[in-house]
């Protein structure tokens, strides 16, 4: 009896054993709380979640050139801030143009473009496939490839030719494409674009801040206008002015400030709460540059030069906007600054170089860092566009529509006072070209503008070969070492950075 | 077909309490009658002859008798006589219950270590001599030698190729256990294998629940466990109730000891601070006499208990084994708010259902608790002597830069909760008889919870303003854990003796699945500051509002494994020993098709002890000569790296600003990955002269793992992000080593012997390949400061981990010596001369260089014991040399810190010192160098016991088997040239291995204990 039975139970151990075994899906263990590529996305929700996520990049720190304002160190509008020592070594080369293809913050800047454009690729590969309205589906592919443009378009102003990747399944080894290449994918992509992204008005309220036709034109123009083909500028240019969707705000302190938000200035912007931390929403580029010391806004980089100073016109009310000096009071706060930090600097002749000043555009009301991580970045204003149209139509020789678009930036900055700022009505190609360049830096300054536009104008060598810069190597920078590294010979260096 | 439960008359009070723990536990009972005489013959149990002269005690009684020349007894029995208890010298003491039986047999085991000697092996137990595997046996009395709350660091000093490291201090920390070296950049602990349950960790057990501990090196031992046997498998198994073992034993330990910080580190007094501050800034102070001064070590460490208690009952009746088992482990930190505290419940059983089948049970509860101090050492280490820690009104004093430790260890408040429970219940059928199936199923779960709380507080300057020692909004952090994994294993044996042949033969199957869950919720502002608040509940301000949130919410580790395993041992004529292993693994870590992994070994033996020519050697009781050589693996590895996998962002959209969740894809994980393996080959000598007086033994091996999993950059261009990195097999690394392990036992007569032991092993560690043709790194970049600077890197032709900085050459004597040489800008007279090691003329990055390895060259164990009548005495001595210590507490100053004492001697003109630079509070001598490296060579008096049994002539009438008291001390004395608190510096991390970075000191410990057994 007990034999059988103890056969029995050998008998149904063996039986259950040889049934697990059987079933190999025991080890096919799903991963746990956590989606994979290849399910990924799938669903009309999912592609609204992938295209939301490709978004996210561009409130990423590295995002913007790597997390310093490098574009404006390298410009003659800023020196590095902060107090003298701090990041003196990864930061304070980007001045004088004596970084070198390790230099801090190169690789992030590359590495965090193409994580948008992965992103984006995201969206633009898998998207297509997935059943569900088609308006949508459409407006969801155009919202992408807007961004992969915009990512791009750092990439070759900043690089020039780079690897181009438009699809998921990325070979591990790639070399790099040309900067027509690049141009021409760009071009593409926002060409798809303008045609199926609504127009601001469009959009529901609760989607302000995402990409839009407006920003799709305005981008694609800006796009010609470093190819230096300004008739098609100027189709585009036209299109966003026409289309009644944007103005100027009246007052200055809102084109970059809290007032502006989503306002009607504002064609593309990085939208941001005011919550320290990229992951809880908030952005911190503000506060990389926020005021140092007291009121504690932030670390105090990108310091304001004395020459950009010096470029306003006399009583330009855009300098106290541009500009915060310390002493000054600032929505019932007053600025009393860095303790580390000297508040002049001078030469060995007594000539002041450096005064501690801040970035007055990425103010935001408030005595701590947390309101600063708020702030929306302006990646495209209108009068951004307003000046790059009146440049196209100039270069096109037709210098009194120019005049038109110029004015209307100047009349806004006027503030009503009709002292300052007079109306431009030279219709010299040359003055009017100065006067367009001069607006534009006064205008667009510290907003990472002025230093692609040197170089876009072939005017680099002239202002800033005085700083460093050396021609035919710093209009770009340097592929980072480390990825030439990694490509093990297959990514060639730019020109006289080796 | 379990037995019910009978209660039948009992009239003992102990048995009244041996029933009253079987009746909890649910079993069975057992009975007992009266008869007038009893008697027998004692014999030995490994020559079986008859043994003259042993005693027989009745239990409770001063009555007895001794037996005659043939090794016959026989007593006459009173009502009440219920046990007899049969001791001689050398063997181990048996109680035997009449039971109502006129003749009672025994046979005595001897005591000391037996030619049959079993050991535990993966899946089996084989007899020594049979042996063709390279393991260590720990002896169980051994273990609980040392006060500790984790069994392993018993081993310490007691296993040829191990190496223990007791890392912290802090109560209920793990120790750091490397075997043969280490083989991979990732996860390099060994697997506990507890009575056949494979784990992670045995923090939950008590030394003394443990029968047996064996630890396996070679591929013959470890390559049954297949993928998991690379870094070494200790194998434990709990006690039980022996067979024969009629009468319950009851068992008690204690002990209560006091812990003291071993040594201080030598810092400068508040005098010499000043000294040294005038030197760097002159006329900092004007009277260094009249300076206030601060033993801040004094003030945060403090003598502390530590107790450790274990009760239990063991015993057997023809249908069952028992072992019952309670501990109680309480160990508070010599630093106030740290402890750990641990009740261990232990319960094995095995039933006897018929001749054929028995089922048991091996299982463990483990609830414990512990405080975590927080990290005040490295305060202490740098607070200056001149503050003081209160002022006059009793509030804290302002430390400035670091945080007055005080007033740190006063708000802290961090505790861990939680129960463990690991245990299996198996059955056992014998069939056709030379057939065991034996089914097995596992678990070990455990459920932890912490709590961290610190108030809103305040430290104020003596002027009234607020210091940077505060925390504006009180916060919490509580986490909930929750893990748990089975394993079924089903196996069946074959043994077969045919004449000369001995034929051994295992085959399995397994099955095991790995789950592991984690929430950490963090809040703000709770409403009081009492424990009694210390929940989620009290009214609070959650942080991290949006995805903060998720990333503290873990659903991970969750992966299965499908095993086949099979292992055949023969052996000819006593002499040839084969032994075959195969394992065949499957992991869900690895994507279909890479899943599976073949894991086989072989080993021979040759029994030279048993032919002729050997055996006319007198001299000579043992000699065999074994090999092995096979492949095992490790897959430690973190189970995601395979998937690419999603990740969870925020975008903000709309007018009025609202996050709008987003999903894309995260970092690519590697489909390709597979197992790293290590190819192992062994060869040992086993040789015993003099009747095995002195045994010893000899093992060389080489050890190479391939396909280590690395993480190496990917190019920026594939999306990944910043600093993203992709799992490939992409590193290869050596361990060679030679072992040893001598015995010489002796006894005098009977009342004296003794015995050394000395073992040592040697260990070269390289890394052969890294980053081979998958990316830039050919250089494991690792062991991080608190500044953020590496300092050790992996290379090829380097150990793991080694150190890498600046060498030094002397001081910069004068000017002109400064300007001869190429030096940093940074650099004066008075400073540290670093070597222009590529010959540039340039100092830079490109200078540093090797500059020490943390891997020890030797690790040496010494063992001493002696007994004198009723006298035991024990000495263990254990250390390690030829590692380097980097001391990085030392290296991070980025403000003005006390100093170590050396310091002092500071460079102060041209031929004062050429090894002690000039002051600084910091800057350029404080570049991680040569300068920061200490020897990190130790010989420790691990531990030293004393103990003195009572004669059982004076105990028997109390019924009792057994009493001995000892006092004890560990850590008594390290020689060693390294100044920081202890030398057993060691990280889990085997790139960041070796640098102190100003951890929790181990602890010296003093104790008084009683074994008691009745």
């Amino acid at each position: 009896m007990k034999s059988i039975r103890n056969i029995g139970l050998l008998t149904l151990v063996i039986l259950l054993a040889g049934s697990f075994n059987g079933c190999q899906k025991f080890l096919d263990s799903e991963l746990q709380g956590q989606l994979t590529q290849d399910s990924y996305p799938t669903t009309a929700s999912d592609a609204l979640l992938a295209t939301n996520a490709a978004y996210q990049t561009t409130r990423d720190w590295y995002y913007h050139s790597g997390g310093y304002p490098i574009l404006d160190f390298m410009s003659d509008d800023a020196h590095k801030g902060s107090n003298p020592n701090d990041q003196l070594a990864t930061l304070g080369p980007y001045e004088n143009f004596t970084f070198t293809t390790t230099q801090d913050g190169l690789d992030r800047w590359w590495a965090t473009l193409y994580l948008g454009i992965k992103r984006s690729n995201v969206v633009i590969e898998k998207v297509p496939d997935i059943a569900m309205d088609e308006v949508l589906k459409n407006r969801y592919l155009a919202e992408a490839r807007f961004l992969r443009g915009l990512y791009y378009f750092d990439l070759v102003r900043a690089w020039g030719g780079v690897p181009l990747v438009l699809t998921l399944e990325t070979p591990s080894k790639m070399a790099r494409s040309t900067a027509d290449e690049v141009y021409q994918q760009i071009i593409d992509d926002l060409t798809f674009s303008i045609d199926f992204l609504p127009k601001k008005s469009e959009y529901k309220s609760t989607d302000a801040g995402r990409a839009t036709k407006g920003a799709a034109q305005s981008l694609l123009g800006k796009v010609y206008l470093f190819r230096k083909d300004f008739v098609n500028a100027v189709v585009y240019f036209q299109d966003v002015i026409n289309s009644n969707e944007y103005d100027l705000e009246a007052d200055f302190v809102n084109v970059c400030g809290v007032g502006g938000e989503n306002g009607v200035e504002s064609v593309f912007a990085v939208g941001a709460l005011q919550v320290e931390g990229t992951e809880n929403g908030g952005n911190q580029y503000a506060n990389t540059q926020g005021v140092r010391g007291t009121p504690n806004k932030g670390w105090g980089f990108n310091r304001p030069s004395e020459d950009l100073r010096n470029s306003f016109e006399t009583n330009d009310p855009r300098l106290e906007l541009t500009i915060i000096d310390v002493g000054q009071v600032i929505d019932g706060i007053t600025i009393l600054g860095d303790g580390t930090t000297p508040d002049i600097t001078t030469d060995e002749n007594g000539v002041v170089i450096e005064r501690e000043c801040y970035n007055r555009k990425i103010w935001v009301p408030g005595t701590t860092t947390i309101s600063e991580w708020g702030h929306y970045r302006r990646l495209i204003l209108y009068a951004d566009v307003l000046l790059m149209y009146a440049e196209a139509l100039n270069e096109n020789n037709n210098p009194g529509q120019a005049l038109i678009y110029l004015n209307m930036v100047r009349e806004r900055a006027r503030a009503g006072n009709p002292d300052i700022l007079p109306d431009i009505t030279t219709s010299d190609k040359e003055a009017l070209r100065t006067s367009i360049y001069n607006e534009r830096r006064c205008e667009l300054a510290m907003e990472g503008i002025r230093f692609w536009d040197l170089v876009r104008t072939d005017r680099a060598t002239q202002v800033l070969g005085p700083l460093g810069f050396v021609t035919g190597k710093n209009e770009l920078l340097p592929i980072p070492q480390n990825e030439i590294d990694i490509s093990q010979g297959a990514l060639i260096q730019n020109p006289n950075w080796n | 077909m379990l037995y019910g439960l009978t209660l039948l008359r009992a009239n003992h009070y102990k048995s009244y309490l041996m029933i009253s723990i079987i009746l909890v536990c649910g079993f069975t009972a057992f009975s007992q009658q009266q008869v007038e005489n009893v008697s027998g013959t004692v014999t030995t149990s490994d020559t079986h002859e008859s043994l003259p002269g042993a005693s027989v005690v009745i239990l409770g009684t001063t009555r007895g008798t001794t037996t005659d020349i043939e090794g016959n007894y026989q007593l006459s029995l009173q009502p009440g006589d219920s046990v007899l208890l049969f001791s001689y010298l050398g063997y181990i003491t048996q109680s035997i219950a009449i039971s109502n039986r006129m003749i009672v047999n025994v046979m005595l085991e001897p005591a000391s270590t037996r030619l049959d000697e079993v050991v535990v092996i993966g899946y089996g137990t084989v007899k020594k001599t049979d042996l063709s595997g390279s393991v260590s046996s720990i002896n169980s009395k051994d273990l609980t030698k040392i006060t500790t709350s984790n069994p392993i660091l018993a081993a310490q000093g007691k296993a040829a190729g191990v190496q223990i490291t007791n890392s912290s201090g802090q109560p209920g920390s793990t120790p750091i256990v490397r075997i043969r070296g280490v083989g991979t950049f990732n996860n390099s602990a060994p697997i506990y294998v507890v009575d056949g349950v494979i784990l992670n960790d045995i923090s939950f057990l008590n030394s003394a629940d443990i029968g047996s501990m064996t630890i396996l090196k070679d591929a013959s031992s470890t390559a049954i466990y297949g993928s998991r046997g690379a870094n070494g498998v200790v194998m434990i198994t709990t006690k039980q109730g022996s067979v024969g073992q009629e009468k319950t034993t009851y068992g008690y330990s204690g002990e209560v000891g006091l812990q003291m910080l071993s040594k201080k580190i030598d810092l400068l007094n508040g005098k010499e601070f000043a000294t040294v501050s005038n030197a760097i800034k002159l006329g900092s102070y004007n009277n260094v006499d009249a300076v206030p001064n601060t033993d801040w070590q004094d003030l945060i460490y403090h003598d502390a208990p530590v107790q450790n208690h274990e009760f239990f009952a063991s015993g057997a009746t023809k249908s069952m084994q028992y072992y019952i088992g309670v501990g109680y482990y309480n160990q508070q930190g010599i630093i106030d708010k740290s402890g750990y505290e641990r009740i261990s419940f232990k319960l094995n059983n095995i039933y006897k259902l018929s001749d054929r089948l028995k089922i048991g049970n091996n299982i463990t509860v483990s609830p414990y608790q512990q405080q975590i101090a927080p990290d005040v050492t490295y305060a202490a280490y740098r607070a200056q002597p001149l503050l003081v820690p209160y002022y006059d009104d009793g509030s804290y004093g302002v430390v400035y830069n670091v945080g007055n430790p005080l007033a740190t260890l006063a708000y802290s408040n961090n505790e861990n909760k939680g129960v463990r429970a690991v245990g299996n219940i198996y059955a056992e059928l014998d069939f056709l008889k030379e057939f065991t199936f034996k089914t097995s199923f596992g678990i070990d779960g455990s459920n932890d919870k912490s709590v961290s709380f610190t108030p809103a507080y305040t430290i104020y300057n003596p002027d009234g303003t607020a210091s940077q020692q505060q925390n504006v909004n009180s916060t919490l952090n509580k986490g909930y854990g929750d893990s748990f994994s089975w394993l079924w294993e089903n196996t069946l044996n074959y043994n077969k003796t045919l004449g000369k042949h001995v034929l051994d033969a295992v085959a399995g199957y397994t099955m095991q699945r790995n789950t592991n869950e984690a929430v950490g919720i963090p809040a703000q502002n709770i409403l009081r500051d009492g424990s009694s608040f210390w929940y989620i509940s009290s009214p609070s301000y959650l942080t991290n509002t949006y995805t903060g949130i998720y990333d503290r919410v873990d659903a991970n580790n969750y992966y299965s494994m499908i095993s086949y395993l099979m292992r055949l041992n023969y052996v000819y004529n006593d002499r040839y020993i084969l032994t075959a292993t195969f394992r065949r693994d499957g992991s869900s870590k690895f994507a279909e098709g890479k899943r599976y992994g073949n894991f086989p070994s072989f080993a021979l033996a040759w029994n030279l002890a048993q032919e002729n020519f050997i055996k006319s050697i007198p001299l000579i009781s043992k000699l065999k000569l074994r090999t092995s050589y096979g492949l095992i693996g490790n897959e430690k590895i973190p189970y995601d790296a395979r998937y690419s996998q999603t990740t969870n962002v925020l975008t903000i959209f709309g007018l009025n600003a609202a996050p709008n969740a987003g999903v894309t894809y995260g970092v690519s994980g590697n489909e390709n990955l597979i197992w790293e393996t290590t190819q192992q080959f062994d060869v040992g000598l086993e040789v015993g002269i003099l009747n095995d007086r002195l045994t010893a033994e000899f093992d060389y091996y080489h050890k190479t793992t391939s396909d280590i999993l690395l993480f190496l950059s990917v190019p920026g261009y594939l999306g990944n992000g910043q600093n993203a990195k992709v799992a490939y097999n992409a590193a290869k690394v050596l361990n060679t080593g030679f072992e040893f392990n001598f015995n010489w036992k002796d006894v005098i007569n009977r009342d004296l012997s003794y015995s050394i032991g000395i073992l040592g092993s040697t260990l070269h560690n390289e890394v052969l390949e890294i980053g081979g043709s998958a990316g830039i790194d050919s250089v494991l970049i690792g062991g991080y400061l608190g500044n953020g600077i590496p300092v050790t890197q992996s290379r090829v032709g380097l150990p793991i981990g080694a150190f890498y900085g600046y060498q030094t050459d002397g001081i910069f004597q004068n000017q002109s010596e400064l300007d001869a040489y190429p030096h940093s800008n940074q650099a004066g007279v008075g400073d540290l001369r670093f070597v222009d090691v590529n010959g540039d003329g340039v100092i830079n990055g490109l200078d540093r260089t090797y500059i020490g390895s943390p891997v020890p060259k030797f690790i040496f164990g010494v063992n001493l014991t002696l007994t004198y009548k009723g006298f035991d005495f024990s000495a263990l001595i254990q250390g390690q040399t030829g590692n380097k210590i980097f001391n990085g507490k030392e290296v991070v100053r980025p403000d003005p810190y006390n100093f170590e004492h050396h310091v002092i001697n500071f460079w102060n003109g041209e031929g004062t010192s050429n090894t002690e630079p000039r002051p600084s509070f910091g800057g350029y001598n404080y570049t991680p160098s040569d300068y920061f490296i200490q020897d990190g060579s130790y010989a420790r008096l691990r531990n030293i016991t004393l103990g003195y049994t009572i004669p059982d002539r004076l105990v028997s009438r109390a019924s009792i088997v057994n009493l001995r008291f000892y006092v004890k001390a560990d850590n008594v004395f390290t020689l060693t040239k390294f100044t920081g608190y202890t030398p057993d510096i060691a990280s889990e991390n085997v790139i960041s291995n070796g640098i102190d970075n100003g951890t929790y000191p181990v602890s010296a410990v003093y104790s008084i204990g009683v074994n008691l057994n009745f």
